[in-house]
């Protein structure tokens, strides 16, 4: 299946500041595995060893947060854009 | 130094004083050092105490139950992810230029908290907006960028 993984700005100095990097996968996992291979490092800042989403980062397919369907098992189809976004917070 | 259109300016303020005393939020987009437009993001704080007590920014002594929900929003935001990324690419579909975020400080100065300068590391260099209602009466609208945990003010021209 080839998707469409939108990567954010702060994430860019590892994907040579392209901001879509297609890859062929059949889960967001999978897909988070394949963009390491091609740009190593940038899964960690996106995972926990574990392969957990980090809790400052939200991934989503098709714009819905992956913590609502099936987290990094969430199965992907052919076309499906996967977009990355670290937390925007702050306090006072 | 950032230009911005007084609509944009009147938009953060007015959206500071309807959230308060919780924190608003928002992100900000235009070309460059010009701010031309602000949307806001609901503030998801409440759903965020692990993510900030676990880099110990929620203040000792300070009760966040899980039964008191909201409590937290008044001193923290944490902008809602879905929709963060919704305006992310609102903004590039506009055909602007996402410049960095906004938010209020409903009680204290115009001037990024210890909170506000250790998260600014997730999105290095961005444009930090900050509107006080210390003075409610005078609201303080000021812009910085954080690099490297150092914090950079950038004058604001209200423009219009
Ligand atoms: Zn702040």
């Amino acid at each position: 299946m080839a998707v469409k993984i939108l990567i954010p700005a702060p994430l860019r100095r590892f994907t040579e500041d392209r901001a879509t990097v297609e890859v062929e996968a059949s889960t967001v996992g999978e897909a988070l595995a394949k963009l390491d291979e091609l740009y190593p490092g940038i899964r960690e800042r996106i995972c926990e060893s574990d392969g957990r989403v980090r809790r400052f980062v939200s991934v989503f397919v098709n714009g819905k947060d992956i913590r609502s369907l099936q987290g990094i098992d969430t199965p992907l189809s052919e076309g499906d854009e996967v977009g990355i976004i670290p937390a925007m917070a702050g306090g006072q | 130094m950032i230009r911005m259109p007084r609509a944009a300016y009147e938009a953060i303020v007015a959206h500071a004083r309807q959230e308060a005393p919780r924190e608003a939020c928002g992100l900000i987009a235009g070309h460059g050092d010009r701010i031309e437009r602000v949307y806001p993001v609901p503030n998801r704080a409440e759903l965020a105490v692990e993510f900030f007590a676990e880099r110990g920014l929620i203040p000792p002594g300070r009760d966040y139950r899980p039964d008191a929900p909201g409590a937290i929003a008044v001193e923290r935001f944490f902008m809602d992810p879905e929709e963060q990324f919704r305006v992310l690419r609102e903004i590039e579909a506009n055909g602007l230029e996402h410049l960095g975020s906004y938010h209020s400080h409903p009680a204290t100065e115009a001037y990024p908290s210890r909170t506000d300068v250790e998260l600014a590391a997730f999105w290095p260099g961005m444009l930090l907006l900050i509107c006080s209602l210390r003075e409610p009466e005078r609201p303080v609208l000021r812009a910085f960028r954080v690099v490297d945990g150092r914090v950079h003010e950038e004058p604001i021209v209200v423009e219009g």
